[in-house]
C-alpha cells in the first residue's frame, strides 16, 4: 500500500475500524512498511523517526513549529527528533469546517487539542505494546527521549511499531497536564529554520519536476482583460520559446527556461479588450461614498437600544467619516503555481493555504473531478489571505491542460499587483454622542465597502472554503438582499459597553475582487472604531486610556490586557512626541492593547515605539507570539502610513514597490510586546496585531498635532490635509 | 559564458543580457536567490559580486564572467553555518522565510565592510532588503549578536 492510499484511507484518529475483522489498514501497514501510522497525522518508523503530517501551510506563523512542539511533547520526544513533513490535499485533512485551510489565525487554535491527541494515542499504544511484551500494567510505564521505560527495561519507539499497531486506538487517550510541559509554554527554536538561513527551503517557485517548461503570463493593463489579438512570431523564434497563447484573463509565454520566457514576452504584442473593470475609478468611488447619506437600504448588523434617540437627544453629538484604500497583499513570494495535466489526474505543487480550494477550481478547469487533482503544497513565501485564492491555480492549469508537460507558472510582481484579490475600499460614517456625565449615549455606525462574503461565494461557489451549509445559507440570504456582510463588518463592537448602538452595512459592488487580507474586516473597523472612540474621549476631555477603560466590563480580558498596557501609556515622553492608543478584541477570543510613539520629522510620520499587549490564552510557543506581533504591526504600518491600491479608468496604479512602498527597516519601531500569563486555551495571533497600529498612530498624530487624521494611508493625508 | 558561483565554476549558454538571478537559479540550480520585484526594488534576490551586495534581478550576467559570485548556498563552510545565519537561527529570524537569503547576504556584505557597524549603518545597508513578515527586529538583533560573536573570537 503506498502511502498516500494509506493516509487517505485515515480519518480522525481513525476511530471506528472493529478489531477481529482481520488486520487493520494500521496493523497492515505496520507489517508492510514498518511504520506505526495510529492516525493521519503522526507516524512512527521502524529506526524510531517520529514524523508529523503538516496538514496546514507554513507561511512563515510558524505553524511548522507548532505540530512538531505538540507532538514532541506528548511522545516525550526531543523536538529535533520531530521530522515534520507538508501534508498533501488528502481527505483526512479536511479538517477546518470540511476543507484543508489554513487561515483566520485558527491553525493554534484548532490544532492545539487533535494534534496532540494524535500523538498522545500513538503515546499510548506504544506503552500498551511495551507493557505487554512485559506482562506488566501499562500504567506503571514510562516514557522518555522515544523509549517506553519500566524499572530498568526500556524498549525503543522503533522496536515497537508492529506490536503498537494491532493495539486498540484509544478514542480519547491522557494528554500531559499542563505542569508537565517540557515544550509548549518554552521558548524555542522554529523547526523550519535551519533551511531558510541556508538556501535550502523549498517555495513554490522553487519546485523542480521532471521535464517540467516555465510560463510566464502576460495580463492586461486593465484587471480581467483578455487578449483581442496576440502577435508572438518574433517571440517563437526566440531559443527555447515553445508556445504563446492566449487564454482567459492572460497570454501564456511558455518556455523551457524563465529567463526564455520573461525575455520572449518583451517581444509580444498584445491588443488587450476593455477588461473587467473598464472605467472603475477609485476617486469616483470615493465621491460617491461621501455623497451616499441615505438611510433605509442599508443591511442592518446589530440594533441595540435605539441610536438614533439617544444621539439626537444627548449633550454632545459627534460625527465622522473614515477611509481605506484597496490594499494589495504583496507577499515577498509572488504568485506560481506547477502543475501536470496527466490524462484524467492532475499534479499540483504550490505555495496556497486551501489545497481543497485549489483541488475544486483545478478540476474544474481539466475536466476531471476534485479527488483526481493531487495538491502538494510548499512553504509559501507569506499569504495574509491572499493564497487561499485559487485563481492563480487556474491560470497555471489552463496553461497546463494545454502544454502536456509539467508547468511551472510565475507571475510577475506586476501581475501579482495588477491582478490581484484585494482588501476592499472601505468607508464608514460614524455617529456618536456623550451625555452630559461625559458618558457614551450611543454609537452608530455606517459602513460602506465591498461585501466580502458576497464576492467570495460568487467567486468561488462550492469550491469557497466554508461548509455548504454555510454557503447555502448565505446564498439564500443574498437571493433575499439581506445579507448582512459579516466579513467586513467584524469588528464594530469590541467589547465596548455601549447601551445604544446600530451597525449598518451598505455593500459597494464593483467588478473588483476585494478579498481576504490580514485581519480582514477588522483592517478598517478597528481603525474607524478606535480613531471615533478617541474623538470621543476628547470631547468628553477624559484621557483616552480611561475613557476606554469605562467602556470596557469589568473583570474581562479585555479589560485586563488594557490595564497591563497602563505603564507604557503613562510613561514620561520627550517633547515632540504624540502618544496613541488601540485596543481590540479579535474574533472575540484574542485581545491586543497597543501603545505607540509618533514624531513628525521633517513632515514624515515617525513612528518609534509600539508597546503590545497581548491576551491569547496559553502561548503555546511565546517566541512565535512574540513574533507574530512584530510582524502584525510592521505589515499594517506598512499599510497604515503609505499603501493604497488606486484605479483610474479600470487601471491598477500600483505596479511594484515604488510605488506600494513596504517599511523597510529605517522606519521599523521598537517593538515591545507583552504576552499575558494564561491557562485558557490558545487562541489566534497571525492577525490580532494588525488593527490596532493604523488608529493608534492616527490617534497619537491628533495628540501631537491636533489634526485628525481620518483616511489612510495617513502620510498621504497629513500631506494633502 | 563561464561563471564562477560559490567557488565553483558555472557554464551557461546564455545571452550576456539575462539578469543573473536566473543563470543562478536555472542555470546553477541554486534555489535560495529568489525573484520578488525584478527591479531592484525589494533585495530578495541579492548575492554578492566580488564580495560587493547586488541585486541580481539586474545585474546582466555577461557582466560579472570572471568575477566570484557568492549565493546564500556559498555562505555555510562545509555544513558549518556563518555567524550570521548561526544568529538568525538565535533570534527566530525567518518566518516565511522568503526574504530571508537576500537579507543574509546584505548583512554579510556589510559586516565585510565593517567589522563593528553602528546601528545606523546597519539600518541603511539592510533597508535595501524588504520583508513581508516584520523581521527587521530580529535582523537587527541578530546582526549585533553575530558582530559579538565574530569580535569577541581571536
Amino acid at each position: 500500500m503506498r502511502r498516500r492510499e494509506f493516509l487517505g484511507g485515515l480519518g480522525i484518529l481513525s476511530l471506528g475500524f472493529e478489531i477481529g475483522c482481520g488486520p487493520s489498514p494500521i496493523v497492515k501497514h505496520a507489517r508492510e512498511s514498518g511504520t506505526f501510522a495510529p492516525n493521519a497525522w503522526v507516524s512512527i518508523r521502524r529506526d524510531g523517526g517520529v514524523v508529523v503530517e503538516v496538514d496546514k501551510v507554513e507561511l512563515g506563523q510558524g505553524v511548522t513549529t507548532l505540530y512538531a512542539t505538540l507532538v514532541a511533547e506528548e511522545l516525550d520526544v526531543p523536538i529535533d527528533a520531530v521530522e515534520t513533513h507538508y501534508a498533501d490535499s488528502l481527505p483526512a485533512y479536511r479538517t477546518s469546517s470540511g476543507m484543508q485551510l489554513t487561515g483566520g489565525s485558527t491553525s493554534t487554535r484548532d490544532g492545539y487539542l487533535p494534534i496532540r491527541k494524535a500523538a498522545a494515542a500513538a503515546r499510548e499504544m506504544l506503552v500498551g505494546a511495551a507493557a505487554t511484551t512485559w506482562g506488566v500494567p501499562p500504567a506503571e510505564c514510562r516514557t522518555e527521549g522515544g523509549f517506553v521505560i519500566h524499572g530498568g527495561d526500556r524498549l525503543a519507539y522503533g522496536a515497537l511499531t508492529v506490536s503498537a499497531a494491532s493495539r486498540p486506538v484509544p478514542s480519547s487517550p491522557n494528554l500531559k497536564p499542563r505542569s508537565a510541559f517540557r515544550l509548549i509554554g518554552k521558548h524555542g527554536r522554529r523547526v523550519e529554520a535551519r533551511a531558510k538561513v541556508d538556501g535550502t527551503a523549498k517555495f513554490g517557485i522553487d519546485v523542480r519536476v521532471p521535464n517540467m517548461v516555465r510560463a510566464w503570463v502576460l495580463h492586461g493593463p486593465v484587471f480581467g482583460a483578455n487578449a483581442i489579438s496576440v502577435r508572438s512570431d518574433k517571440a517563437l523564434a526566440l531559443p527555447g520559446v515553445l508556445d504563446v497563447f492566449a487564454f482567459p484573463g492572460g497570454v501564456a509565454v511558455v518556455a523551457e527556461k524563465t529567463w526564455q520566457a520573461i525575455a520572449a514576452a518583451r517581444v509580444i504584442e498584445v491588443t488587450w479588450d476593455r477588461g473587467v473593470v473598464a472605467g472603475l475609478d477609485t476617486e469616483k468611488l470615493r465621491a460617491a461614498a461621501r455623497a451616499d447619506t441615505s438611510r433605509g437600504d442599508e443591511q442592518l448588523q446589530t440594533t441595540k437600544g435605539n441610536a438614533d434617540k439617544a444621539i439626537a437627544n444627548a449633550a454632545t453629538k459627534i460625527e465622522a467619516f473614515y477611509e481605506a484604500p484597496y490594499l494589495c497583499h504583496a507577499s515577498m513570494e509572488p504568485l506560481n503555481c506547477t502543475v501536470h495535466v496527466r490524462g484524467k489526474k492532475v499534479e499540483v505543487w504550490a505555495p496556497v493555504q486551501s489545497p481543497s480550494v485549489v483541488q475544486a477550481a483545478v478540476a474544474e478547469v481539466v475536466g476531471v473531478s476534485p479527488e483526481d487533482v493531487l495538491v502538494h503544497t510548499t512553504l509559501a513565501g507569506g499569504g495574509f489571505g491572499r493564497r487561499t485564492h485559487a485563481d492563480f491555480a487556474v491560470q497555471a492549469a489552463q496553461i497546463a491542460k494545454r502544454v502536456g508537460r509539467p508547468v511551472q507558472m510565475t507571475w510577475s510582481r506586476e501581475s501579482d499587483m495588477t491582478q490581484a484579490q484585494y482588501r476592499s475600499i472601505n468607508f464608514a460614517r460614524m455617529r456618536g454622542a456623550l451625555r452630559a456625565d461625559g458618558n457614551v449615549a450611543g454609537i452608530d455606525v455606517h459602513l460602506l465597502g465591498q461585501p466580502l462574503l458576497e464576492e467570495s461565494i460568487a467567486a468561488f461557489g462550492d469550491a469557497l472554503p466554508f461548509p455548504r451549509a454555510f454557503v447555502d445559507t448565505i446564498r439564500g440570504l443574498m437571493a433575499t438582499n439581506t445579507l448582512p456582510d459579516l466579513g467586513s463588518l467584524e469588528g464594530f463592537d469590541n467589547t465596548y459597553e455601549v447601551e445604544h448602538r446600530r451597525i449598518a452595512f451598505t455593500p459597494i459592488r464593483t467588478k473588483l475582487p476585494s478579498y481576504f487580507w490580514r485581519a480582514v474586516g477588522p483592517s478598517f473597523t478597528c481603525f474607524a472604531l478606535e480613531s471615533f472612540i478617541d474623538e470621543l474621549a476628547h470631547a468628553a476631555r477624559v484621557d483616552p486610556f480611561e475613557f476606554r477603560r469605562r467602556l470596557l466590563p469589568v473583570g474581562s480580558r479585555a479589560r485586563r490586557v488594557l490595564d497591563m498596557i497602563a505603564p507604557a501609556w503613562s510613561a514620561p515622553k520627550a517633547p515632540g512626541v504624540g502618544r496613541g492608543i488601540a485596543r481590540i478584541t479579535y474574533a472575540g477570543e484574542t485581545e491586543v492593547a497597543e501603545v505607540v510613539d509618533v514624531e513628525l520629522v521633517a513632515g514624515r510620520i515617525k513612528v518609534r515605539r509600539v508597546h503590545v499587549v497581548v491576551d491569547c490564552g496559553l502561548a503555546v510557543n511565546p517566541d512565535i507570539v512574540r513574533a507574530q506581533m512584530e510582524g502584525a504591526v510592521i505589515f499594517g504600518l506598512s499599510a497604515a502610513l503609505d499603501q493604497e491600491i488606486t484605479l483610474a479608468n479600470g487601471v491598477v496604479q500600483q505596479r511594484n514597490f515604488d510605488t506600494y512602498p513596504v517599511l523597510r527597516m529605517f522606519e521599523c519601531p521598537e517593538i515591545t510586546v507583552t504576552i499575558v500569563d494564561s491557562g485558557e486555551a490558545p487562541t489566534g495571533v497571525g492577525e490580532p496585531g494588525l488593527p490596532p497600529i493604523a488608529p493608534a498612530v492616527a490617534n497619537a498624530l491628533f495628540a501631537l498635532t491636533g489634526r485628525r487624521l481620518r483616511r489612510l494611508p495617513l502620510q498621504k493625508e497629513l500631506d494633502v490635509s | 559564458m563561464k561563471l564562477e558561483i560559490n567557488g565553483v565554476s558555472v557554464e551557461a549558454a546564455v545571452p550576456a543580457e539575462t539578469p543573473l538571478l536566473w543563470v543562478v537559479r536555472e542555470e546553477a540550480g541554486l534555489t535560495g536567490t529568489k525573484y520578488g520585484c525584478g527591479r531592484a526594488l525589494c533585495g530578495a534576490c541579492t548575492v554578492l559580486v566580488d564580495g560587493e551586495a547586488r541585486r541580481s534581478c539586474v545585474v546582466a550576467a555577461g557582466d560579472v564572467a570572471g568575477k566570484k559570485v557568492t549565493t546564500v548556498e556559498g555562505l555555510a563552510d562545509n555544513g558549518v553555518l556563518s555567524a550570521l545565519q548561526e544568529a538568525w537561527l538565535a533570534e527566530n529570524v525567518p518566518q516565511c522565510g522568503y526574504c530571508q537569503s537576500g537579507q543574509l547576504m546584505s548583512a554579510t556584505a556589510l559586516l565585510a565592510k565593517k567589522r563593528e557597524p553602528t546601528d545606523a549603518d546597519v539600518d541603511a545597508v539592510m533597508s535595501a532588503n524588504l520583508c513581508r513578515c516584520g523581521t527587521y527586529p530580529r535582523i537587527r538583533a541578530a546582526i549585533k549578536r553575530a558582530v559579538t560573536a565574530l569580535v569577541g573570537k581571536p
